[in-house]
């Protein structure tokens, strides 16, 4: 192993500047890149760590449809999997979908799955459909649902929130507020790709 | 990472206080914070086990919702006189509050209860000081 400070010897520098005040320097300095090393390691680390735990999470959830069949999210798995927490009573999200909808039959054969999770009552989901139908799986969440996605990184518990993950099950993006269409196809792009 | 709208959560958004003004009546209020607005009618008060409390509720600025049809929403502060089921004066009665709310950046919060103590005055007395309400959160329970 090659740790910073081996590869950043004293002897790499002029000879003149290799003082005993230097050479303090030299030792603070890099026991401060050492440091910064590990934490930014660390961080990274960390980041993959909550990605998969994140991701896993989420295949892991089971809620009911809107017929009360549980549905387990794992059946996607391999897939570009889009779970969209919305609520009838959230003008935003009503807003955002239609963007889903056609995204999901444009993609849907290369693997793009989307999933929609309603923090919200059964009996406003289904008359919600009923007028504006949506081509991918409604699940019901309820309120509780929110926690769900405060676990995953919405903090405000805000609405719409959406989460992508990839074809490994790691979470590739999540998105509080709506999912811009440019912002989706690319994405998209990289994930297919 | 793209950027995501700074918000602020619903408790500061929509800061509730609230005083009685006599042994009978409250008077709730909302400041709502800019770039965002309350729904009229997502808008509830109970004390203990009551049901709804009888709500004087401003007219708010008509909205049209595709789905919900004509909606109310009020933005800066609302002022709310609130029914007492019964008169309770000189007792400290436990508010609670049930609004619902959206940010012009894009996003909208879930039912958010706030709760709050107020100190009713007795028959004739000066009405209470408005008091802000807390940060709990009924319904993670």
């Amino acid at each position: 192993m090659t740790s910073p400070a081996d590869r950043l010897s004293p002897d790499a520098l002029p000879k003149g500047e290799r003082t005993a005040v230097s050479r303090r320097t030299f030792v603070v300095a890099s026991a401060c890149v050492a440091v910064a090393a590990v934490a930014a390691g660390a961080a990274l680390f960390r980041q993959r760590n909550s990605r998969a735990r994140d991701g896993d999470a989420v295949l892991a959830t089971v809620l009911p449809d809107l017929d009360g069949r549980e549905t387990p999210l794992a059946q996607w798995r391999g897939k570009v999997l889009i779970v969209n927490f919305w609520a009838t009573w959230c003008a935003p999200c009503r807003e955002e979908m239609p963007q889903f909808v056609a995204v999901q039959s444009r993609d849907g054969a290369k693997g793009v799955q989307f999933v929609g999770i309603a923090v919200d009552q059964v009996d406003k989901v289904r008359d919600y459909v009923k007028e504006v139908p949506i081509n991918y799986p409604v699940l019901i969440g309820g309120f509780g649902a929110i926690e769900l996605s405060k676990a995953l990184g919405n903090e405000l518990a805000a609405l719409p929130f959406t989460i992508v993950l990839d074809k490994h099950g790691g979470v590739a993006h999540t998105q509080l507020g709506q999912l811009k269409s440019a912002q989706l196809d690319h994405l998209l792009a990289s994930l297919l790709a | 990472m793209p950027v995501q709208p700074k918000l602020l959560p619903p408790d500061q958004a929509f800061r509730l206080s609230a005083r009685a003004l006599d042994p009978t009546t409250i008077e709730a209020r909302f400041d709502v914070a800019d770039g965002y607005y309350l729904y009229r009618d997502r808008i509830h008060f109970t004390v203990g086990s009551s049901g709804d409390l009888p709500a004087e509720l401003p007219a708010g600025v008509r909205k049209h919702d595709e789905f919900f049809g004509d909606v109310e929403t009020y933005r800066g502060p609302v002022v709310i006189r609130v029914a007492l089921p019964s008169a309770a004066p000189g007792r400290t009665l436990t508010l609670h509050a049930d609004s619902q709310g959206c940010a012009d950046a894009g996003v909208c919060y879930p039912p958010n209860p706030q709760t709050l103590d107020v100190d009713v005055p007795v028959a004739g007395g000066k009405p209470g000081a408005f008091v802000e309400a807390g940060q709990k959160k009924r319904w993670f329970k």
